[in-house]
């Protein structure tokens, strides 16, 4: 008898160890994410031809975007900043920096990053994804995480060994680029009020339909036309800023000549550039204040203040901007689209239709460590 | 040489001339067409971001930050043949070195290219609908609503007088003023089964045209219609061929 319980166990280490061996071995083979659904109003996308979106780089990906072991001192994961209940954003003005203090601008909201501008931060100095997502890894002040080390670490751990191995091969900086970067390319908000109400599944209210058709028309006092112009930047279905070219970068008047930020400029070395930023999305805005890419505003009333009568004047302001005013022939000391008080508790109201809570609860999306996997 | 043979060598022969004849390139019967448009004012390729040209009717300079339109529904012709491009959607834009924007078209069935016909412009069927077509696309900056359609021309600038500086924003769209432009094609632009077409776009034209326009007066167009007619009927003879 003994001999036969010895035969056996012989037989199942050699099974094993054969399927341990075959799955080291075997080059990767990624399932394929093909038919994600998105809404055809947001639409043309594309996704690298070397980085095709896959469940196992997404696995990976997500790993990644929660795990402090990104950083030097295994403290701060992108999670940090960019928390899944905030649309991923962090609540503050401005993120907390390694050495104390602050760093310069606000942490962005992470959605729909499939479609606006091809360029990321608020200078959009990053042109993908992957270029992105090694950056704040590398940062002295984010994550100040030397990306050799990184990858020596990932390469210690087993199951990283692993999630890698599925999905791409070896543990490398380019592959943890990848993984982060299918990961964020998911983060997909489509199921907010308003997104109901374009698929034709519920009515808006009348305070949230005027604040709807307010932010979807430039004035023309000509025709009698009140607007609150927020089209001309934040597109009307994705309420980001435009893909083509640089056309997603603007100023909104926050600052004077003088003390205007670099912006753009910084990145294309043009003048007419200066004190451009990034357009940012409205989606889920009501749950990512404060506002501003150095978080100046507290409030969305804050925000409808600015553009209502808080217009700062410099160079390169948006003409549209400047332009833009439902009042034309009342004098005032202010710029901006003077609008009445119940059109800006409207327009207001329309920017809540644009949270998504299934997007912000979703659990595929939440932190891979804590229970859900 | 056995008889056998040499009926197989005559045979081969035979199949040799055949091969030769259906196989052979005849002169190409498609051609590749290439049409660069150039953005100018007055002559001289565009300048943006300066205060340099003057308000064609009343007092001070205006400079240009953005002028783009867009093209549809182009159709090549050659006689009494023409080929339609399918779903023909360009978005014109000039923020570039040489000002220019180019349109390349491989293998049109067409031996020569005598004719070019387009809208300046957006058809009303495409400019009613939300679906991205060629460069149409309701998330981009040429969208109004999508109650309202497209713009078809944008021209975003200011205006300098006597150091006042004051925002000119002239946004043409509705569909009744999409404006067809046909130009003629010269035989000599065409060799070796390649079209070259040049297209001159006078902004000034814009301004400057069966009505003259001051810009302080006017300094924006939007949505009222007999504006943007006004400004249409100023458009629809921009363009023009350039040899
Ligand atoms: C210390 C806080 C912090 C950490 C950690 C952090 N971020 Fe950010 N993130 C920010 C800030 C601040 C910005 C805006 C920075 C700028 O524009 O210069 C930003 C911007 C971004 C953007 C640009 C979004 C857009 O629309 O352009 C992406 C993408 C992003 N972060 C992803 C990540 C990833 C991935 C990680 C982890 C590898 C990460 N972040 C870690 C604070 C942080
Ligand atoms: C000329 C272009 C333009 C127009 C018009 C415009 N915006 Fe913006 N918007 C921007 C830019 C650029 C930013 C980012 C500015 C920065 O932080 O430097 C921004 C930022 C915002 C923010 C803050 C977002 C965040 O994540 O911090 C909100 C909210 C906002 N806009 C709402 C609106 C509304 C509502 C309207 C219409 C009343 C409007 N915008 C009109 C360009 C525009």
């Amino acid at each position: 008898m003994p001999r036969v319980i010895v035969l056996l166990a012989a037989a199942a280490i050699l099974v094993a160890a054969g399927w341990l061996i075959r799955d080291f071995i075997r080059d990767p083979v990624a399932t394929p994410i093909a038919d994600f659904s998105a809404p055809f109003v947001f639409g043309r996308f594309a996704v690298p031809p070397d980085n095709p979106l896959t469940q196992e780089g997404f696995a990976l990906g997500r790993h990644l975007f929660y795990d402090p072991i990104l950083s030097a001192n295994n403290e701060v994961s992108c999670a940090t900043c960019h928390i899944q209940a905030m649309a991923f954003t962090d609540g503050r003005s401005r993120s907390p920096a390694l050495s104390g203090g602050e760093l310069e601008f606000s942490a962005m909201s992470l959605v729909n990053l499939l479609w606006g501008q091809e360029r990321f931060f608020w200078d959009g100095r990053a042109t993908s994804l992957e270029e992105q997502a090694l950056m704040p890894i590398q940062h002295p002040e984010e994550m100040g995480q030397d990306i050799d080390v990184l990858v020596a670490e990932l390469s210690s751990s087993s199951s990283y060994r692993r999630m890698f191995r599925r999905a791409y091969g070896e543990v490398s900086a380019d592959n943890i680029a990848r993984a982060l970067a299918s990961f964020m390319r998911m983060l997909i908000s489509d199921n907010s009020k308003y997104d109901k109400y374009l698929r034709g599944e519920v009515r808006l209210n009348a305070q949230e339909e005027h604040g709807r058709k307010l932010f979807m028309a430039h004035p023309d006092t000509k025709v009698s036309l009140r607007g609150g112009n927020c089209i001309d930047c934040h597109s009307q279905f994705l309420t980001s800023g435009f893909r083509d070219a640089l056309d997603g970068f603007s100023n909104n008047g926050l600052d004077p000549e003088d003390t205007l930020a670099p912006g753009l400029m910084a990145v294309t070395g043009n003048p007419a550039h200066k004190g451009f930023f990034k357009v940012p999305t409205l989606r889920n805005i009501a749950v990512t204040a404060p506002y501003m890419h150095d978080g100046r505003f507290e409030t969305l009333r804050d925000v409808m203040n600015h553009y209502n009568d808080g217009i700062v004047v410099s160079d390169t302001l948006s003409p549209l901007i400047l332009e833009a005013d439902n009042a034309p022939d009342t004098p005032s000391d202010t710029v901006g689209l003077r609008m009445t008080p119940e059109e800006i508790d409207a327009i207001i109201a329309f920017l809540h239709t644009l949270t998504d809570e299934v997007f912000l609860t979703d659990p595929a999306f939440s932190n891979p460590f804590e229970g859900g996997s | 040489m056995s008889r056998l043979q040499a009926m197989s060598g005559f045979g081969l022969l035979v199949l040799l001339a055949i091969g030769w004849i259906v196989f052979v390139p005849g002169p190409k019967r498609t051609t590749d067409v290439t049409v660069t448009l150039r953005a100018t004012m007055n002559g001289a390729p565009l300048t943006f971001d300066q205060f340099m040209y003057d308000n064609p009717a009343g007092p001070g300079a205006f400079r240009v930050r953005d002028f783009r339109f867009y093209l549809s529904n182009l159709v090549l012709t050659s006689g009494d043949e023409e080929f339609v491009e399918p779903d023909s959607y360009y978005l014109a834009r000039f923020d570039n070195a040489d000002r220019s924007y180019v349109i390349t078209l491989s293998d049109v069935p067409l031996r020569r290219i005598e004719g070019l016909r387009f809208l300046i412009g957006v058809d009303p069927d495409a400019n009613g609908s939300i679906l991205a077509r060629g460069d149409l696309d309701p998330n981009s900056q040429m969208a109004w609503n999508w109650e309202v359609g497209y713009k078809f021309v944008l021209f975003e600038g200011a205006l300098d007088v006597d150091g006042a500086i004051s925002p000119l924003v002239y946004h043409v769209g509705f569909s009744e003023n999409a404006r067809e432009v046909s130009v003629l094609v010269p035989a000599d632009m065409t060799r070796a089964g390649e079209t070259q077409i040049n297209l001159d776009v006078d902004l000034a034209k814009l301004f400057d045209n069966a009505a003259l326009i001051d810009m302080q007066a006017l300094p924006t167009v939007k949505f009222d219609r007999t504006d943007a007619r006004m400004l249409a009927d100023n458009y629809a003879d921009m363009i023009s061929a350039s040899y």
